[in-house]
């Protein structure tokens, strides 16, 4: 066996095994990482290799012959950013360093179409369409997970009731994409869309606009020029309120929240943000009644994390296949090895900028 | 390495592991564009069914928005299964690939990230190039709840067991970013309430000038406020328990007596320093120890080199030239006698701090010194400073020497005061944030009130009442163009481009064609106009280009869509976007018809002239 090939076989095995090697051979290797070990290794017994690869065999069949004790679950994430696993190479076989961390198959795992159900609603859309009966709602939940089945159900219902809905959008483009979707679902006729300078159906009983044009409508109301059907109106459903933070617009969301008619129910749509409490108690603090929040952080459809090198390897971005909530350090070993080598070749002053 | 992924070999990575449809979302439009020319030499072809279904789909949306039927990308989408979707695109291209998209056709969408927000279409992968978006010129950091509104795409309910975001580098990626957004709580928003021109109007046209306090007391930036200001109350009755032990001793304020005290007390080491750093016998002999100056040390004389000052020492320095040719450095207040004689010294900036000639020259005749030299008679100015009469007399004025309670409040004075001005401060800012709203109020409405736009108790004048209908950006620069009669006689197309000059504020350069004079002197009188208000109102960009374009898209009715994209380099949707919003602006204008009868029916002329062709489509 050359020194290449004997190299080759040790990187091949785990830093336990090495270790096991050193020991007696090089002073100190518990403070090595894999790759200098190995080569403190190769180093000390230059003179003599046949030793060390009869060693090295030894060890590998001792290993094979008894089962292996298992793996601690996750090296500490602070001990591993300290020796990033940087090896030449690893040729056939799961890589040893993503001993604790999940493989890409299994990251991969579950992908595809599941099979059709009957849609059943989840018991937060339950609990935010109870709530609207008797009070304003908030809804903060993460994107996708089903806000507008809410907002659809909500008015179906006002609507039943000879109430007339008001839907607003922040994007122009966002309401004419509700008004082809609204009008699939309730029909035509009963589906109008306002714009500054157009009615199309303005008479139906679920009016969509863009925030400001409801704000306007509200100023109107407000000097007594009414334009608009506002006693009759029994629930308006603001989507992405989380707006209400825009730095130019923000202040139109918060114009119309305090202009709404106090017998109009308000449904406020919102991605997933940090304080939906304190939007709630503001609600609570200036409507009729105590508003309700409903959130929560789980998405419908889980949701997984993955790296692509521009090489074009695949390896997902975390140890584990769904994504740890909380923990930003838990990185795949070989998605920070691979992000690693990236950055040394992109930057320019070849140091990672931090 | 490359920079970054291929877009083909993306697509093709994606497809291979079954992760499409995806959506890639990318830095700019350019760099969908380019993605999308990039597959101009790939071979990869869809199946024809595949095909047949994008080509199906595709009519029905035709059916509705004809303007999609000529669109040049139809072929490459076909072909690859790969559309770009961004702002500069047409809104019902937009609404075409969209449908696409949902109805599954599509393998991959090249987005930009700066538009996330109206991505509004679901697919089973993400692609995430970048940690940063353009906000306003600058790049910021994507936040967590920007991250995950992008993550959220990713995953369609009923048609997916999973979702997948995927991370491919680009150049100046931040990693640490994007694991964060994936993985952290989202931030807080916070209210960006701000009171505008027209917001005055139409509160005070619906409600009396004293009920507006209540009504803003209910936004939610006076909640958050209010929040705040809490925290502060909380703190503040924590400093008042603190405080109780420093209530009224022999004298009723006697913090305020001894703050006093303590700031006579301060003044006054001062002073003394000062004479103690520099005693005035010794400045006023320093002014004679200037090089080649003969002085008397403590041991023999010397020749002085140069004056300095250094950091460590409390006195000016000199340095000595010694008998032994040896250069000293001392205090110039170890200078025992200043002699009546001084040699030519050619000084320089470095060591030995004169020339080398001069060195010898100066050695030799340290040497040749006669023994008895007469020194310099310096005259010392007599120490005249006192402390000033008032600070003597207060200091004797002060009770508390014979005072019982001295010693005590001698003690806790240092507490007692750090407390009571915390106490202070926190009852100031607890004020300000009870108030700002209202004071941000009345700041607009006293520069209403000089414009005329309110009377002095703050009712709406003729002109309010009219004004109040404006309610855009820009509202005051408009309603005083309105007032100026700047508009009178002008045609719809003049009143389009000054419109969309005014609506316009995305600084992407754009050729433009040529701008009539009319327009342009008019635009001339709008900048000045806009000028003279920059200090009540942000002047808008007033983009003569825009506005040209906007004018011919008026004044010349045959002009198709095609032409007038022709006309300049900026993008479909760029141009739409413009129109779109000077119709809003129009519309805004239109509503004074009561007022200004003229003006409106030139609006409704220019509306419904801009409404033809693709602008027709949506409404």
């Amino acid at each position: 066996m050359t020194i290449d090939e004997l190299e080759q076989l040790l990187v091949q095995q785990p830093v336990a095994v090495l270790h096991r090697l050193a020991r007696g051979r090089v002073h100190r290797h518990f403070r090595a990482g894999k790759r200098r070990l190995i080569e403190m290794i190769l180093q000390h017994s230059s003179q003599n290799l046949a030793g060390l690869e009869s060693d090295v065999q030894a060890l590998i069949a001792e290993r094979q012959s008894q089962p292996q004790p298992p793996q601690p679950p996750a090296r500490p994430a602070g001990r591993a950013a300290a020796s990033p696993p940087r090896r030449p190479a690893h040729r056939g076989g799961e890589p040893e360093s993503a001993e604790a961390a999940v493989s890409l198959a299994v990251w991969l795992e579950g992908i595809g179409v599941p099979a059709p159900q009957p849609f059943v609603p989840d018991p937060w859309q339950e609990e935010a369409l109870a709530a609207l009966d008797e009070t304003d709602v908030v809804v903060s939940v993460p994107t996708g997970s089903g806000k507008t089945y809410v907002a659809v159900e909500a008015a179906k219902r006002a609507i039943a009731h000879n109430q007339t809905v008001i839907y607003t959008s922040p994007l122009k483009a966002l309401s004419n994409t509700k008004y082809t979707e609204f009008s699939k679902i309730f029909g035509p006729d009963k589906v109008g869309i306002l714009t500054g300078d157009r009615q199309e159906n303005g008479q139906a009983p679920l009016l969509i606009m863009t925030t400001e044009i409801l704000r306007n409508l509200l100023y109107d109301a407000a000097s007594g020029e009414i334009d608009i059907r506002l006693d009759t109106l029994g629930l308006v459903i603001l989507d992405e309120s989380q707006y209400i933070a825009d730095p130019e617009r923000g202040v139109v969301w918060e114009e119309t929240i305090i202009f709404c008619p106090s017998q109009a129910k308000l449904l406020l749509l919102s991605a997933s943000i940090g304080n939906p409490q304190d939007i709630a108690d503001w609600l609570t603090s200036i409507r009729p009644t105590t508003c309700r929040l409903v959130r929560h952080s789980k998405r419908t459809v889980p949701l997984r994390a993955g790296y692509l090198h521009p090489n074009g390897k695949l390896v997902p971005l975390f140890k584990t296949a769904a994504i740890p909530s909380g923990h930003a350090g838990h990185l795949h070993p070989e998605a920070k090895r691979l992000f690693f080598e990236y950055e040394e070749e992109t930057l320019p002053s070849g140091r990672p900028r931090r | 390495m490359p920079p970054s992924i291929h877009p083909v070999d993306l697509i093709a990575s994606l497809r291979q592991k079954h992760l499409t449809p995806a959506i890639v979302f990318l830095t700019s439009r350019r760099a969908c564009d380019e993605a999308m020319e990039s597959f101009d030499h790939a071979d990869i072809v869809l199946p024809p069914v595949r095909q047949d279904a994008i080509a199906a789909a595709l009519e029905r949306v035709i059916a509705q928005y004809p303007s999609v039927a000529e669109h040049p990308l139809i072929p490459t989408v076909q072909r690859i299964g790969v559309a770009a979707h961004h702002a500069g695109h047409l809104p019902s291209w937009k609404i075409a690939i969209e449908e696409l998209m949902r109805q599954g056709c599509l393998d991959a969408v090249f987005a930009t990230t700066t538009l996330a927000a109206g991505v509004d279409f679901p697919a089973r992968t993400v692609v995430i190039t970048q940690s940063s978006i353009r906000k306003s010129r600058d790049f910021t950091d994507l936040t967590i709840g920007e991250v995950q509104q992008i993550a959220g795409r990713a995953g369609r309910r009923g048609k997916d067991q999973v979702g997948f975001a995927v991370v491919t580098p680009s150049p100046y990626i931040d990693l640490g970013v994007l694991t964060k957004g994936f993985t952290g709580h989202p931030e807080s928003i916070d209210s960006q309430f701000s009171i505008s021109y027209p917001m005055v109007l139409n509160l005070l046209k619906a409600h009396p000038h004293e009920q507006i306090q209540a009504i803003l007391a209910k936004s939610f930036a006076q909640f958050q406020l209010n929040q705040r200001a809490e925290l502060l109350e909380r703190k503040l009755d924590g400093l008042h328990v603190q405080m109780e032990p420093f209530g009224p001793r022999v004298c009723t304020d006697w913090i305020s007596q001894w703050q006093t005290f303590d700031q006579v007390r301060r003044q006054r080491p001062q002073r003394h320093q000062i004479r103690r750093h520099e005693s005035p016998e010794l400045s006023a002999r320093f002014h004679f120890m200037t090089p080649g100056r003969v002085v008397g040390l403590a041991r023999g004389r010397g020749i002085v080199l140069r004056q300095y000052r250094s950091k460590g020492q409390k006195n000016p320095m000199i340095s000595v030239l010694r008998l032994d040719g040896a250069v000293t450095e001392c205090p110039a207040s170890n200078v025992g006698d200043i002699f009546d004689r001084i040699f030519e010294c050619d000084e320089t900036p470095a060591f030995p701090w004169c020339s080398a000639a001069a060195f010898d020259e100066l050695s030799y005749q340290l040497t040749e010194l006669p023994t008895r030299l007469p020194t310099l008679p310096i005259m010392v100015p007599k120490d005249s400073e006192v402390l000033p009469d008032a600070i003597v007399q207060s200091l004797g004025d002060f009770p508390c020497p014979s005072c019982p309670s001295r010693p005590a409040c001698q003690k806790d004075f240092a507490t007692a005061l750090r407390l009571r001005q915390e106490q202070h401060r926190h009852t100031k800012s607890i004020q300000a944030l009870r108030a700002s709203l209202w004071h941000r109020f009345q700041e607009r409405v006293e520069v209403l009130q000089k414009f005329g736009y309110l009377t002095p108790s703050a009712h709406l004048t003729d002109e309010g009442e009219w004004a109040r209908l404006i309610r855009i950006d820009h509202s005051l620069l408009i309603t005083e163009m309105i007032r100026a009669e700047a508009f009178t006689g002008a045609d719809p197309s003049l009143l389009t481009g000054v419109m969309a000059s005014i609506t316009h504020d995305d600084d992407r350069p754009g050729s433009f064609p040529r701008i009539s004079p009319g327009l342009s002197s008019l635009l001339g009188q709008v900048r000045k106009l806009a000028e003279s208000l920059s200090p009540y109102e942000d002047p808008p960009l007033l983009r003569a280009d825009v506005a040209a374009l906007a004018e011919r898209w008026i004044a010349d009715p045959t002009l198709t869509w095609i032409g007038l994209c022709r006309l300049t380099t900026m993008a479909e949707g760029d141009i739409y976007r413009l129109l779109a919003r000077t119709l809003e602006f129009l519309s805004q204008i239109h509503t004074l018809r009561a007022t200004h009868p003229g003006l409106a029916e030139t609006a409704s002329r220019a509306i419904a002239l801009i409404r033809r062709g693709v602008l027709e489509e949506l409404p």
